[in-house]
């Protein structure tokens, strides 16, 4: 695309493209920071999470008011009106994923000396996983510009909905299984609840990113398979001891 | 009447969807127009129409060709040797460029404001009166009435209704240009030409001359050139591009200044010409 003529305004652009990248990192290495927090069980990294958070805060209200100033300044139209919306829009789900991310840096805290065993946590690990590939994706569709691979990433997150799901069910047989499960289990679930929702984040940046680069909304409906909600176990017939 | 659209020329299917800003019958139709000033091809193979008491806008580079169609609206040319236009420019089925259509009849109808203020250097009253007692023979009192009504469709009446016999060179810039406006509507015309009306204007004149296009909109069919595309987005219903004497793109003005189709649209739109 050629340049605009006042080239401050190129620079304007720019410069808000980069800070949401950097957002986009800072926001990416809490969710790894309290992941791993919670599977090593690793309390001063959790602390640290719950800290750092405030940087992502600050750098969405960066973000506005530098984006807010660019429309008062160049009433932007076409392309580079929808890449400040995105900005602005993109800003906020990193903001809310900053603070999902904090909440299981919480969790961590929280569940800290309680009887915790490993195998708990590995379906929260495994759906981690899943979600930081999304966010990684979707980060990198949107410092490339590309629809096409933001929209892979929109169609992804039903495979996440369905892997909570399936924790949930999980943790609900532990729990069954051993009382003593209850709380850890408990938090692990509202930790898991935490990712799922980043993944779901991930999915909105995905069509932010879609309309910037296109001008168009998605207009089909995102397949969805998250079943929790309808999901229910039997109680076994007697406890175990 | 025949239809002679190119079939290679190549516009943004979007007008074709017909949204709510079009939603109205045609009230010009330009077909297969060419424009030349002496060698000078100023116009190419021009095709678009205008929707019937809707704001069209008219935007583009300096020398891209739309005063040079406005003026072809209102028959401008005819004052110029050396200039001709070919094709067709069809007011309500009519074609306004034939040589057999007296241009004073088709300015009657089709209406123009310029760019700088240009009362009479007469009374407020009589800039009024002036054009209506070419058309018509009103008595005094029907005369007054028109006179107020005009000055009123034009927002100026307040301003202007304790000093209408004084000159119309003692109002201020922003009054100027909307008792133009009212003297342009008082031969009542069906559609009005407005070139750059409010370039040489405060930016509270021109909030007034822009609050004035929404309301007149509901009588007449306006065309408007601007080169304060902030205006046109604000002001028109449809937009349409100009470059280098061919017509780029015309769409709903929403979808122009959010995602036009083509990529000079978006370069010019955006500030991006090289």
């Amino acid at each position: 695309m050629p340049e605009h003529t006042v080239t401050a305004f190129d620079a304007e652009l720019k410069e808000i493209g980069r800070k949401v990248v950097e957002m986009g990192g800072q926001a990416e290495r809490l969710v790894v920071d309290a992941v791993n927090a919670l599977i090593r069980r690793d309390t001063e990294l959790a602390q640290r999470v719950v800290l750092l958070d405030a940087a992502v805060d600050a750098l969405q209200r960066e973000i506005e008011e530098k984006a807010i100033l660019v429309i008062a300044k160049r009433q932007p139209v076409a392309i580079d009106l929808r890449e400040l919306v995105a900005a602005i829009r993109i800003a906020s789900d990193l903001e809310r994923v900053g603070d999902l991310a904090k909440n299981v840096g919480k969790r961590v805290v929280a569940i800290e000396g309680e009887y915790h065993p490993q195998k708990l946590v590995r379906g929260v690990e495994h759906m981690s996983d899943l979600v930081l590939e999304q966010l990684k994706e979707v980060l990198d569709a949107y410092a490339a510009k590309d629809p096409v691979r933001a929209v892979e990433v929109w169609r992804r997150d039903s495979g996440i909905d369905s892997m909570y799901t399936s924790l949930f069910r999980e943790l609900l047989t532990y729990m069954m299984e051993d009382p003593r499960n209850i709380s850890v289990c408990t938090h692990l679930l509202f930790c898991a609840k935490n990712i799922e929702r980043i993944g779901d984040h991930a999915t909105n940046i995905a069509e932010t990113v879609h309309y910037m680069v296109s001008g168009e909304t998605l207009a089909e409906q995102r397949p969805k398979a998250d079943a929790s909600s309808e999901t229910s176990i039997a109680f076994p017939g007697r406890l175990q001891g | 009447m025949t239809s002679a659209v190119d079939p290679t020329f190549n516009i943004a299917s979007s007008v074709a969807a017909k949204p709510d800003a079009v939603q109205a019958p045609t009230k010009v139709k330009v077909e297969g127009l060419n424009f030349y000033y002496g060698q000078n091809h100023a116009l190419k193979n021009i095709n678009f129409e205008i929707p019937e008491k809707r704001v069209t806008a008219m935007i583009g580079p300096s020398g891209c060709g739309k005063s040079t169609l406005l003026r072809v609206f209102n028959r401008m040319y005819d004052l110029y040797p050396g200039q001709r236009a070919e094709g067709q420019v069809l007011f309500d089925g009519v074609n306004i460029v034939g040589k057999e259509l007296d241009p004073t009849i088709v300015r009657t109808r089709i209406g123009m404001v310029f760019q700088k203020p240009t009362p009479f250097p007469m009374s407020i009253y009589d800039n009024i009166a002036f054009g209506v007692r070419l058309h018509e023979n009103l008595s005094k009192s029907k005369m007054d009435e028109r006179v107020e009504s005009c000055l009123r469709k034009a927002a100026i009446w307040d301003e202007a209704k304790d000093r209408l016999h004084t000159s119309a060179l003692g109002l201020s810039g922003g009054q100027q240009q909307r008792l133009c406006i009212a003297r342009t509507i008082a031969v009542q015309p069906e559609v009005i030409l407005l070139d750059e009306p409010t370039s040489a204007l405060d930016p509270i004149s021109t909030s007034k001359i822009e609050d004035l296009i929404d309301e007149l909109k509901q009588d007449f069919t306006i065309v408007i050139v601007t080169h304060n595309m902030q205006q046109a987005a604000r002001c028109a219903d449809i937009t349409a591009f100009f470059y280098l004497g061919e017509l780029v793109e015309v769409a709903p003005s929403d979808v122009i200044f959010t995602n036009p189709r083509q990529i000079k649209t978006r370069d010019y739109i955006t500030g991006r010409f090289g």
